[in-house]
């Protein structure tokens, strides 16, 4: 139990609205997007400001207490879990743009800052910020740079990672500090580098200097209509090796076509085995001959139709179910967990084939929406949470598909991080000199282990295991 | 120390000479390993002596950084130079650290592919060497620079161990973001031996308009019109008086790079001059555009005493080119990242120009570092300048990574 005194400090740090310890509101925390494991925290404390993160910090630093930050709790890995950890730090309260420069194409924005508020407030300038994830009408840039999230249209324009400039980071001893700035090419390590990506095990960042991007002259939005996945993911190829690079390239599976369909009512093709979502954009000179190009490798993969948005209400519906597909899964099934792998993108249609395959031994409905260009897959696998057996062999059934994507020379996960969730499979891709040398860098920023425990690496044991043989030998 | 050549074999280990210094520092040994396995026993043995040793792949930028404390061993990976898996469907590449750009380049262009990270000296140039040292040129300007291509790393780091971080596929975010720890750090954390990049279609085309600038700020403002429009220029290099000197004034310009398919190209370029013509600046068409980019890429390297590297805001650029004016001074700028590079001709000049840069910087959030110099004016300045509020974490970094502190030490900031 949390000593009733430290309570009364956090208190008194962040203001008596700002500490939530009541049992019933500490519900609401025991889980994010990763609702396959729960658990509550003891105490969590909202900041209005990054120096009260760092006062709270150095407040649990005093009293070797260990934490979890916190954002919207979008996460997807169980990244906010609270594991060992007895104080959950939300940054939700951070919610300021500190600064815009139009010119300069650079925001501050404290880590409490919605994705979507971002290009909300430079829109007017045509400038967006690119990373967008599904979630981004709720998820946050503190959470964002946790996560080095994704979205559908990095597949031009990059992840969060090449898109923030500066971090400014409450360091588990309670110090801020910011890392990286406003201009580009600082000496030193690239700090930023790897705070971008650190799922919170380096410290709670506080607030980020972010780049924008100009938004292009023009788009064009297409959605190809397929008879079957396979034929859909040879488009995806063929896109690719027709040195297109569309600002993004998505797949839905009939399962989706069909929830998103019963949803939004867009008047997707409800027959079909597959669509693909393609936006081309940039100046309007040549544009048209992209489109035309991007239809001809379709139509070489055996398309049925390929429509093309006819203004930005119809580019908005069908982006709005592409955003909004997961949501629309909840007509499917009571529960559903969704995967994040990826393979090379010409293993897309293997891939596929693969995820069928394990749906079809551990008898799950696999439905399938994913950032195909970059060949990040997004398996949703529904089932019913009162139903035992159905959740081991979801689970079962979303460890083949991951290993099937080291299998496939890929990864474990693009957009969604480690967390709790593939901590186990993390030896799947890295040998354990990798993963010391990661534990090490850790600790530069997080000596104790105190920021969000219990995260990315296998357990415990590894941490033991890796205390370096050679470099004891070697003293 | 002997025993080099029990791991290299006896033609890939000699006396180091003059001509193998780094930064006036020669190296006691030159040693050439011929695998991953050889660069492992290399460390592990300097590791074991305490000898201090620096990578270098053909040698072309180890005037980069800071002069080392002690250089006991060359480690040259000129005998790591295969490309050892080009997925072209994929759109990756997998390297050996010592390959240089020109081989990577030939095997890449057979696909119509390209990594688009453009150095000066690429003959010379390795991908080691473009990632220890983080180089880049003109095309960062729409490109990105190596950390935003680089999804794969195998190091060796300060005890033999061979450490790999990302992996070959585009889109990963499974543990740290290792690679990036290496990119730009000189070799201090280990010594990179293979990297995979995410490579892109090469444009079909690529041309350049050259707008001349009766001053420096002219051309700064000219500039800024380009990024202010719906132009996507390839890249956009900004010039101070003597920047362009075969350009068509008095070298204040801007040369704007226009790639892709003929229709973006012919409607590109006549924005351009549209443009230039609003703003009464004459404009001339150059039909090599690759050329004349290899050329302005090259800046950083022609001979001076000192390169200097100036980060500011873009839009601060032009204050930079006004600012660094004068006889033996010429600048040019990677106008959208606001980048200015200044050469200096004269070797007592260098240190009082550092000085003023540096405090007319740090007023707008810039800094300047001295990127190049003869060793002779190395000494006389403080290469990095002021390195922010991370080199704390960076010592400690440094000290987790390389205990023995003999991974080219003296080289990086703070002299680690």
């Amino acid at each position: 139990m949390m000593a009733p005194a430290l309570v009364a400090e956090l208190r008194a740090i962040v203001g008596a609205d700002g500490v939530v310890d009541r049992p019933e509101a500490l519900l609401v925390y025991e889980c994010d997007g990763y609702t396959l494991e729960r658990a509550v925290p003891e105490v969590v404390v909202l900041p209005r400001e990054p120096g009260e993160v760092a006062a709270v910090l150095r407040l649990l630093a005093a009293e070797g207490v260990a934490f979890v930050p916190r954002g919207a709790g979008t996460g997807l890995s169980g990244g906010t879990l609270p594991v060992a950890a007895p104080v959950m730090v939300c940054t939700s309260r951070l919610k300021r743009i500190e600064q815009i420069d139009v010119a300069n194409r650079r925001v501050v924005a404290q880590a409490g800052v919605v994705n979507q508020w971002v290009t909300n407030a430079v829109r007017a300038h045509r400038l967006v910020y690119a990373p967008d994830p599904s979630s981004q009408p709720a998820c946050t840039i503190g959470g964002n740079i946790a996560e080095n999230s994704g979205g559908p249209h990095t597949l031009k324009y990059g992840v969060t990672t090449n898109h923030v400039l500066g971090v400014e980071l409450a360091l588990p001893s309670g110090e801020l500090v910011l890392l990286g700035g406003a201009v580009e090419d600082r000496p030193g390590y690239d700090l930023v580098g790897v705070a971008v990506g650190a799922e919170g095990t380096f410290g709670i960042v506080t607030r980020a200097i972010l780049r924008l991007v100009r938004s292009p002259e023009a788009y064009r939005t297409l959605l190809a209509v397929f008879e079957s996945v396979d034929a859909a993911s040879e488009a995806v190829s063929g896109v690719i090796a027709a040195g297109i690079v569309p600002a993004a390239l998505e797949m839905m599976d009939a399962l989706i076509i069909q929830a998103v369909e019963a949803a939004y009512g867009v008047g997707l093709p409800t027959d079909a085995g597959a669509v693909l979502l393609v936006e081309l954009d940039g100046p309007a000179a040549g544009l048209e001959r992209q489109v035309e190009r991007v239809k001809a490798v379709c139509a070489r993969a055996g398309s049925r139709e390929v429509r093309s948005a006819r203004d930005d209400a119809e580019r908005a519906a069908l982006w709005k179910c592409r955003k909004r597909a997961f949501g629309a899964v909840g007509r499917l099934a009571p529960n559903y967990c969704t995967q994040d792998g990826v393979v090379p993108r010409t293993k897309v249609p293997d891939i596929v084939r693969r995820i069928a395959a394990a749906g079809a031994r551990h008898r799950l409905r696999i439905a399938n929406v994913f950032h195909a260009g970059d060949g990040n897959i997004h398996p949703i696998l529904l089932f019913d949470e009162r139903d035992r057996d159905e959740v081991a062999r979801v689970l079962e059934a979303g460890r083949e598909i991951l290993e099937a994507c080291v299998e496939l020379g890929g990864s474990i996960t693009g957009e969604h991080g480690i967390g709790v969730e593939k901590m186990g499979q993390m030896p799947l891709l890295f040998t354990p000199d990798d993963l010391r040398a990661m534990i090490r860098l850790r600790a530069v920023f997080d000596p104790e282990g105190r920021s969000n425990p219990h995260k990315i690496f296998p357990d415990a044991k590894v941490c033991v295991e890796t205390r370096s043989p050679r470099r004891q030998a070697a003293m | 120390v002997s025993g080099w050549a029990d791991i290299v074999g006896a033609e890939g280990a000699g006396r180091g000479g003059p001509e193998d210094a780094v930064d006036g520092v020669v190296p006691a040994w030159v040693v050439r390993p011929r695998s991953v396995a050889e660069v492992q026993a290399c460390v592990a043995l300097a590791a074991r002596e305490r000898v201090a040793l620096v990578a270098s792949g053909l040698g072309a930028h180890l005037d980069v950084g800071g002069a080392p404390s002690r250089v006991d061993v060359l480690l040259r990976l000129d005998r790591l130079a295969r490309v050892l898996d080009h997925q072209a469907g994929d759109m990756t590449v997998t390297v050996e650290a010592g390959c240089p750009l020109p081989s990577l380049a030939a095997v890449l262009a057979e696909a119509g592919q390209w990594l688009p990270l453009d150095p000066p000296r690429p003959e010379t140039t390795t991908v080691g060497g473009v990632l220890a040292a983080d180089l880049s040129g003109p095309l960062r300007g729409s490109q990105g620079r190596a950390r935003d291509l680089l999804i794969g790393i195998r190091i060796v780091d300060a005890s033999g161990a061979l450490v790999a971080g990302g992996g070959r596929v585009v889109k990963n975010v499974a543990g740290y973001d290792l690679p990036k720890l290496h990119v730009g750090a000189l070799g201090t954390l280990g010594v990179i031996v293979e990297a995979t990049f995410k490579v892109r279609p090469r444009p079909e085309r690529e041309e350049a308009v050259v707008i001349a600038a009766p001053a420096a700020r002219a051309a700064a403002d000219a500039a800024r019109a380009v990024l202010d429009s719906d132009l996507e220029p390839l890249w956009l290099e900004v010039a101070g008086a003597g920047g362009i000197a075969d350009g068509p004034g008095d070298g204040a310009a801007v040369a704007v790079g226009l790639g892709g398919i003929d229709e973006e190209i012919t409607d590109a370029r006549a924005r351009v001059l549209e443009l230039a013509a609003a703003s009464g600046l004459g404009a001339v068409t150059v039909a090599d555009g690759g050329g004349l980019r290899a050329r302005l890429g090259g800046f950083a390297t022609e001979p001076a005493a000192a390169v200097l590297r100036v980060s500011v805001l873009p839009t601060d650029v032009g204050d930079v080119l006004e600012a660094a004016n004068g006889p033996g001074v010429r600048c040019l700028a990677h106008a959208a990242n606001g980048v200015v590079r200044v050469a200096v001709a004269d070797p007592t000049a260098v240190a009082p120009l550092v000085q003023d840069l540096r405090r007319r910087a740090a007023r707008r959030g810039g800094l300047v570092v001295v990127e190049r110099a003869r060793p002779e004016v190395k000494v006389a300045v403080d290469v990095w300048g002021d390195v922010g509020e991370g080199l704390g974490l960076m010592r400690r970094l440094k000290a987790a990574f390389d205990p023995g502190a003999v991974m080219a030490p003296g080289r990086f900031v703070g002299g680690l």
